[in-house]
């Protein structure tokens, strides 16, 4: 009874496939990489590198359910990178400051694509790069080249361990709860998913779909800081330029993870694991000694499976939704 | 009512290009002067002929973001399978615009029948191109200077105009009359305008979009070639900033981001506009953060503008579902132009 109601939610959801490319990805690495991975440092290592792509693939998430694109992330990654590199915040008092800081750029940066996209009836994808291009102006201001600093505590202090456990997963489970509740269980999520669904219908229903489609901007913006902030704390320099291989992963990791670019389906689950996948398949590559060469053709090829794989799976899990 | 629209959108942008060219001559005479007026129109030619391949797709409804990989992919290869002597630049040539058509239909394919949205494909493209090049020059393209022919193209001048002038001038004139004058550019505008009438008609829009994306591969191509003579040793580098620039061209140009409005005299005229907003920048010694900057609000602004413009255009979209249907399957009985 239990067994068969799991396997129905299981093929149901459309995150399904990107959790079991997970499991059965992570299976193959470990027997690359040897005991080390189920060490607590060897963990940490590997979602490390994750988590940044993590939480802008969920900054997306919330744009792509309206329908829409949102290619500012990168913009903002580099923007609140190069803040924290050039701002010189100190300690733990400093890493808190630092947090409200990109925050703060994160919702001026969201403010002005949803006011463009949702009020002004802007295409999406025009506006986000036009931001993106600009944010990446304003961070080459501040430092004309990579370089700078990012503060110890926020570069060590997010990438080691707490005791046992991994920085990043006390940093990671909350975050995922948190997103997953607000965009399955309040008005602004579900309302998010009838927007991408149909936007008449929703107006119809009584969903002020101009608010919305501005808070779903908003928030990514907000998240995108939050990325920029655990890109810092990973690569612990500053870099002014936008980063079009982590904006193209981030995409793919929403795409892997059953978010449909169409709108209106997708969980902010599939796009995390369909993150820590990714990094997974590019670790597990590296580890097996392929050459960097094909590092870059396999983003790309990876980007173009992901997305068909995606559909795949969304597609599957819509017809098994129409069906029961 | 498009139409007139259109029209007037490209008055206005010249209009506006030669308003800021007279006011730069108030900041600084230099820029009026001759070799100025040379760096400009040569700088712009490139990004005229990489924006035609640009504004195709986007009047198909898409974007192309490997513009720039594949505008090093030209220079690169050209460089490297050219002496300065011109040997085997009659093969060369055409290879190469091939090889960029070839990655253009690959796109085009992805974006088609693979349905994958147009700016991952075009992005996942330009970044296994990059990654290609990057193997295939080990990091460190050959310094040769580039072909005796595609050099002088920059330097020889007739009657004092640099000789790729006349060539991007000879380009313009084909490219609007494919654009505007053949069943061909008639399809692109049909699709780009109701791209569900293009679903609907099937293979027929397929073919055509393909090969928007195809031409866009080709422009990339050609502007490698020429850029080569310009920058005389091929650069790992040297396409990307033509990726936004030529859609900072198209949009400032007056075609619509959506698909289905918009002409290449548009966007040349937004291409000198950038031109001589560039030219005028750099003139006065201003550091490269602001040309990103300016860039990024340009493009927002003009969409700003051009919106505010098309709110009439809007209405009568709806109507149109049907006669663009029409309209594609009609073209197969056409006679080709």
């Amino acid at each position: 009874m239990v067994v068969s109601s799991a396997l129905s939610l299981y093929s149901r959801s459309p995150s399904s496939v990107s959790i079991t490319l997970y499991i059965v990805m992570f299976v193959v690495y470990a027997l690359a990489q040897g005991h080390f991975v189920t060490t607590p440092y060897g963990l940490s290592v590997l979602l490390n590198n994750s988590i940044a792509l993590a939480v802008g693939a969920t900054s997306l998430t919330f744009v792509v359910l309206t329908g829409g694109f949102d290619l500012s992330l990168a913009g903002t990654v580099a923007l609140t990178n190069t803040i924290l590199s050039v701002a010189g915040f100190k300690g733990v008092g400093g890493a808190l400051e630092a947090l409200v800081v990109v925050c703060l750029v994160g919702a001026i940066v969201g403010t002005v694509n949803g006011l463009l996209v949702a009020y002004y009836k802007l295409q999406s994808i025009a506006v986000t790069l036009g931001t993106m291009i600009m944010t990446s102006g304003i961070a080459l201001f501040m430092l004309n080249a990579p370089g700078g600093t990012v503060p110890d505590s926020i570069a060590y202090g997010l990438t080691g361990l707490l005791g046992p456990v991994p920085v990043a997963i006390i940093i990671l489970v909350p975050f995922t709860a948190a997103a997953t509740v607000l965009l399955n269980y309040t008005r602004f999520g579900i309302g998010v998913f009838a927007i991408g669904q149909d936007r008449a219908a929703a107006r119809a229903s009584g969903v002020n779909v101009e608010w919305t489609e501005f808070r779903a901007y908003l928030t990514a913006g907000i998240v995108a800081g939050l990325s920029g902030y655990l890109v810092s704390a990973e690569t612990g320099t500053g870099d002014p330029r936008f980063d079009a291989s982590f904006l193209l992963l981030a995409f793919a990791a929403v795409a892997i993870g059953g978010t449909s670019f169409r709108g209106g389906r997708g969980t902010v689950i599939g796009s995390v694991v369909g993150a820590g996948l990714l990094e997974l398949i590019q670790k597990t590559l590296f580890a097996v000694g392929v050459s960097s060469f094909f590092t870059g053709m396999f983003e790309g090829a990876l980007m173009i499976l992901a997305v068909l794989v995606g559909s795949l799976g969304s597609m599957m899990a819509a017809r098994r939704s129409a069906a029961s | 009512m498009t139409r007139v629209l259109a029209q007037r959108a490209v008055l206005g942008v010249f209009a506006l290009t030669a308003v800021l060219f007279v006011l730069s001559g108030f900041i600084a005479p230099a820029l009026l002067s001759g070799p100025s007026l040379r760096t400009i129109g040569v700088l712009s030619s490139f990004v005229i002929i990489a924006s035609f391949g640009q504004g195709i797709v986007i009047l198909s409804g898409g974007l192309d973001l490997s513009i720039g990989s594949i505008i090093t992919l030209g220079g690169v290869l050209l460089g490297a399978w050219v002496p300065q002597s011109n040997v085997g630049l009659w093969w060369a040539v055409p290879a190469i615009l091939v090889i960029g058509f070839a990655f253009g239909a690959f796109n085009g394919f992805g974006v088609t029948v693979l349905r994958i949205p147009a700016f991952v494909m075009t992005l996942a493209t330009g970044i296994i191109v990059q990654s290609a090049v990057l193997e295939y020059t080990k990091g460190a393209p050959q310094a040769t200077a580039a072909p005796q022919l595609i050099a002088d193209l920059i330097d020889s001048k007739w009657w004092g105009i640099p000789i790729i002038i006349y060539f991007v001038f000879v380009f313009i004139v084909i490219a609007s009359l494919l654009e505007n004058m053949s069943s061909f550019g008639r399809l692109v505008h049909a699709i780009g305008a109701n791209p569900k009438a293009g679903v609907v008609a099937g293979l027929r829009s397929n073919c055509v979009t393909i090969g928007c994306y195809a031409i866009s591969g080709f422009c990339a191509a050609l502007c490698g070639i020429v850029l080569l003579g310009f920058v005389g040793a091929p650069i790992l580098s040297m396409g990307d900033p033509y990726t936004m620039d030529s859609i900072a061209a198209v949009v400032v140009g007056g075609s619509s981001i959506l698909g289905g409005i918009g002409t290449f005299p548009g966007t040349v005229g937004g291409a000198l506009f950038l031109g001589v907003l560039s030219n005028d920048m750099t003139a006065l010694g201003m550091k490269a953060a602001w040309r990103t900057l300016i860039q990024g609000a340009i493009i927002v602004l003009a969409l700003i503008v051009f919106r505010s413009l098309q709110s009439e255009r809007r209405r009568s979209r709806s109507g149109g579902a049907m006669s663009a249907v029409k309209q594609i399957l009609l073209s197969a009985r056409e006679p080709a132009e």
